[in-house]
């Protein structure tokens, strides 16, 4: 296993290098140092000499390849640099945001895990009657309902009508759970009807087996059946769809952070493109990539747990 | 076999149900709590019933370095950090009334010959020199950067100071143009600086600059001396670029000052949380500063002196929240947790009646509505290099006239600013020494006919070149990237297409788009110009030629004449003299029309019945100081309008509970049919 990790890991420095590489060209294709200089200068009309100066300081002027060079040599040592908006530190704004970020990705992940995955068991045990029904009605409404409406729903509807959480706002520490609460509703709510039908369809597979009709043969009790042996041979389909979640958890979400003002890393990347900060904007891609590199590292260990079939090699 | 199963069975049944019945019990328990706690109360508890002022900042603000910063939001909470020499009268209006801040008396102005080389030459000019000085009882506030943490005196050197990071070119501070190619020597030191900063050295602030002057007998007085009239200095001391700035706190936070500002204004930083907030506290060490005792015409009745002669500040802390949806912001300022708010596309239909005034909803709430006329312009602007739309010639001018004349204003005010905004009809905005609210430009009238007439006298009848047949195609250079910037070129092709004139439209993104402004490869754009202080100079001084780029004016546009009468002006105080010139260089612009002129903002703010002094001003940042919060009454109000409603929630889990009693059933069914059937099988 360790070998097959080590593997992994090294397979991984290419694949940095090739993002990183291309993130670096696509955005000298977009954007050139000029431009960068009279975006973040703040006269309303910077002179030659002033965007000159701003690009000297900033390393712009430096050949490309020289400049690729550098970023990665640095990106690798973790030492992110300065903002090329406000000089911020980038590594303290990285671990100033992850906290924020990771206490309403994380909640949200864990209870939709486990929401979606009761509602696809019921679905399941209950396919065909009423029950099933309804909730693939109500897997059906969620899906057509688009996310921004969730947010401003449930902003309108928990937030302002029945006040039952702050609209917006964050604070560290215990309180945090009222200001994530509103978020997380939405976050567990707008997933659901998706995941739900993809589970239900994966456990509903495995519930057609032999094996399944074996263990009732047997006269194994049906929570037995779902919990002990449906689910779990499901999961592996489950892993795959749930673990490349994981990046987000930490990166961030974008639209959830903006309206309920938590001050994570969600909007970081975007504003970064356009404020047209190179710094920012690497490093991200960088952190970006190596989170799905341990998402499907995990994915793989997660195989080899669920399912004795699946072997290191 | 059977029975063993059975009773497993049986037992683990019994276990469920008990563990059933406990989940329920939790689960009600867990929910009361829940719900015992819930407040959307967005701050600790008690935090309201305080003298804090709560505003909205709609993003992280870039720098608080007060050298570098140059936008409102910025302006709004570093002109609150950083005072200087000058301050606007919070209350007089129109004209603009100035009253000395840190300054202990008026500066003074004296004319006085210098020399200066020009191409190679010693010439004697006449300059200026400004003696100011300084009140002898100011501090710094406390700060890690001060022996022991303690804020020191502030003096004449302390501005001097300012001056000099301004001078350096690695700073780019923003208004560096406006003076200094005119303080003595400036330029020379910055070229010094430059040199050293290639040099990889640190800068040396205390090269010498022959224009910044301090007195060797009194620590708080110092002169500026000009190469020119310079009168708008006095305006420029009123700017949080010429604040004092001590030496200690740039050499130990160096780029952080940034983040870490060390003023002596009426708050200090206390917090600054990227996404999060900005909270300003009390500065201890601030001047005696009081309340004004007199206002402009109306402000007693409207209840704006009942703080005169006050200490200043009237509030003991100052948090922005920074709140980017406009969605958000309108709901927590409708809830109570924020003091004021903007009337924007969100909330208009809220706000305002059909009637144009407060909506009985806001009203009975005790909100006010105030509206305050921005000291800007919007304009379409030709570039006058251009060989289709420049030059100077009567067939170039009639060809912008008609498309001045084609350009309806009103209907872009009324699409996308609801309504609120001035025609323009000059460059001057209301407010602003010069503007006549009787001039009506002959060229601002929307009249198709007329503009027709003029497109045909300028040799494009119908919209059609007279020489080569073709239609005219006129390039819109825009950076119309958002929903309302498409909708508003398309509002600007409609109407030129309207007299027969086909407008391109050439899309950037927003600083691609300036890059091509600045480089002069455009023809026809879109802009717009805030004014840095309340003087007509700083407006007309948009379509002098030698400021044409890199300089501000945008249009290259140069009349010698204009130019002639601009240098007159520019040095003249206010007066009938002064708008006599101005009045014949609006004659000589409005005929050339390098510009379209469409109009000057106006903004509505919203503040809530707790909030007392509300006064926007056009051109100061200051007001938090002035505003005094009646914390009681705001929280009294917020617990009236934030009673949880517990009903729906304790309705929807009942439902839950019972709507699955029909599923408890065919799971009971389907258990019994199981069972019947494993036990025959087994039996």
């Amino acid at each position: 296993m360790l070998f097959y990790l080590l593997r992994r890991l090294l397979y991984s420095i290419p694949i940095l290098i090739g993002v990183s590489l291309l993130t670096f060209v696509l955005f000298y294709m977009t954007s050139s140092p000029e431009q960068m200089a009279r975006k973040n200068l703040s006269a309303k009309n910077p002179s030659p000499k002033q965007i000159t100066t701003w690009i000297v300081k900033h390393g712009y002027d430096k050949p490309r390849s020289e400049q690729f060079k550098k970023h990665m040599t640095e990106l690798f040592l973790f030492r992110f640099g300065k903002s090329d908006v406000n000089g911020e530190d980038i590594r303290e704004r990285l671990i100033k945001g992850a906290g924020p970020s990771g206490m309403l990705g994380l909640a949200a992940f864990a209870l939709s895990l486990v929401t979606t995955v009761t509602f696809a068991l019921i679905a399941a045990y209950y396919r065909g009657t009423y029950v099933d029904g309804f909730l693939t009605f109500l897997s059906v409404f969620l899906m057509s309902v688009v996310y921004m409406v969730y947010i401003i729903a449930g902003q309108f509807i928990l937030g302002k009508i029945l006040k039952y959480a702050p609209l917006a706002g964050y604070t560290s520490g215990t309180s945090a759970w009222k200001f994530l609460l509103l978020p997380v509703i939405v976050a567990v709510i707008s997933g659901l009807g998706g995941s739900m039908r993809l589970y239900r369809t994966f456990l509903l597979e495995e519930m057609g087996q032999d094996y399944v009709r074996t263990a009732r043969a047997k006269g194994v009790g049906e929570r037995a059946v779902l919990f002990s042996h449906v689910l779990k041979n499901a999961a592996i389909p489950i892993i795959t769809s749930v673990v490349l979640g994981i990046p987000l958890i930490f990166l961030g979400s974008l639209l959830l952070e903006s309206f309920f003002g938590i001050p994570g890393l969600g909007g970081l990347t975007v504003d970064a493109i356009t404020n047209q900060d190179f710094a920012i904007v690497r490093a991200m891609v960088f952190i970006g990539t190596i989170l799905y590199i341990i998402g499907a590292m995990l994915t793989d260990i997660c195989y080899a747990l669920v399912d004795p079939r699946v072997r290191f090699e | 076999m059977s029975s063993p199963l059975h009773s497993s069975d049986s037992a683990s049944k019994a276990v469920a149900k008990i563990a059933l019945k406990r989940y329920r019990l939790l689960s009600a328990a867990a929910l009361l709590l829940v719900l015992a706690g819930c407040s959307n109360n967005p701050y600790p508890a008690g935090d309201t019933a305080k003298p804090v002022l709560y505003r909205v900042l709609t993003d992280d603000l870039k720098t608080l370095d007060p050298s570098i910063s140059y936008t409102v939001d910025e302006g709004v909470v570093i002109d609150t950090i950083y005072p200087t020499y000058y301050q606007y009268h919070y209350l007089k209006r129109d004209p603009f009334v100035m009253e000395l801040s840190l300054g202990g008396e008026e500066a003074k102005r004296e004319t006085i010959p210098v020399s200066v080389i020009e191409k190679g030459k010693t010439v004697t000019k006449q300059g200026e020199r400004w003696t100011f000085r300084l009140k002898p009882n100011l501090r710094f506030q406390d700060d890690p950067c001060f022996p022991g943490g303690k804020g020191r005196n502030i003096k004449a050197a302390d501005v001097l100071y300012s001056f000099r990071r301004m001078g350096d070119p690695a700073i780019a501070c923003p208004v560096l143009s406006f003076f200094g190619e005119k303080v003595l020597g400036m330029a020379e030191y910055s070229a010094h600086l430059d040199e050293v900063e290639k040099q990889k050295q640190q800068p040396d602030y205390n090269a010498p600059i022959e224009g910044l002057q301090l007195d060797p007998n009194d620590p708080y007085t110092f002169r500026i001396v000009l190469n020119q009239p310079y009168p708008q200095l006095r305006y420029l001391m009123a700017m949080h670029f010429t604040t004092p700035l001590a030496h200690e706190a740039v050499e130990m936070y160096g780029k952080d000052l940034a983040r870490h500002p060390v003023g002596c204004g009426a708050f200090k930083l206390a917090e600054l949380s990227p996404k999060q907030r900005i909270v300003l506290v009390k500065n201890d060490n601030y001047r005696e500063d009081y309340y004004p005792i007199e206002g402009a015409p109306g402000d007693r009745e409207a209840g704006l002196l009942e703080d005169a002669g006050k200490r200043l500040p009237l509030v003991d802390k100052v948090q922005y929240n920074i709140i980017r949806e406009g969605v958000t912001s309108w709901n927590l300022f409708q809830q109570g947790y924020e003091d004021q708010a903007a009337v924007t596309q969100t909330n208009f239909q809220q706000v305002i009646s059909s009637s144009n005034k407060l909506s009985p909803e806001m009203s009975s709430r005790g909100i006010q509505l105030l509206k305050t006329a921005a000291a800007n312009v919007y304009y379409y602007g030709f570039n006058m290099n251009d060989p289709v739309v420049g030059g100077y010639t009567p067939e170039h001018r009639k060809l912008r006239q008609a498309m001045s004349m084609a350009i309806d204003s009103q209907a872009d005010i009324d699409l996308f600013h609801q309504g609120l905004g001035i025609p323009a009809q000059f460059i001057i905005a209301k407010g602003i020494n010069g503007y006549d609210p009787n001039y009506v430009n002959p060229y601002r009238e929307h009249n198709v006919e007329k503009a027709k007439q003029l497109l045909t006298e300028a040799g494009y009848p119908g919209g059609i070149d007279s020489k080569t047949g073709e239609r005219l195609t006129i390039y819109y250079e825009n950076a119309g990237v958002t929903a309302a910037g498409r909708q508003s070129v398309a509002l600007c092709v409609k109407n030129l297409d309207d007299i027969g004139i086909h407008v391109e439209s050439r899309v950037s993104l927003p600083n691609i788009w300036q890059g091509k402004i600045d480089k002069g490869e455009y023809q026809f754009m879109r802009y717009g110009w805030f004014a840095d202080y309340p003087d007509p100079e700083n407006f007309v001084f948009l379509l002098y030629g030698p400021n044409k780029r890199p300089g501000p004016n945008a249009s290259n546009y140069a009349n010698p004449e204009y130019d002639k009468l601009f240098e007159q002006m520019q040095a003249m105080n206010d007066g009938p003299e002064r708008l006599a010139i101005i009045a014949k260089m609006r004659t000589i612009a409005v005929e050339d029309c390098p510009w379209i002129y469409i109009n000057h903002d106006e903004a509505l703010t919203l503040s809530q019945s707790w909030l007392h002094n509300v006064k926007p001003h056009p051109v100061s940042n200051e007001s938090a100081k002035y505003l005094r919060v009646d914390a009681p009454l705001r929280d009294k109000r917020q617990h009236e309008w934030n009673h949880p409603n517990y009903v729906p929630a304790i309705l929807f889990f009942m439902l839950l509970i019972f709507g699955s009693a029909p599923a408890a059933s065919v799971i009971n069914k389907r258990r019994n049919r199981h069972v019947r059937r494993s036990s025959g099988g087994l039996d």
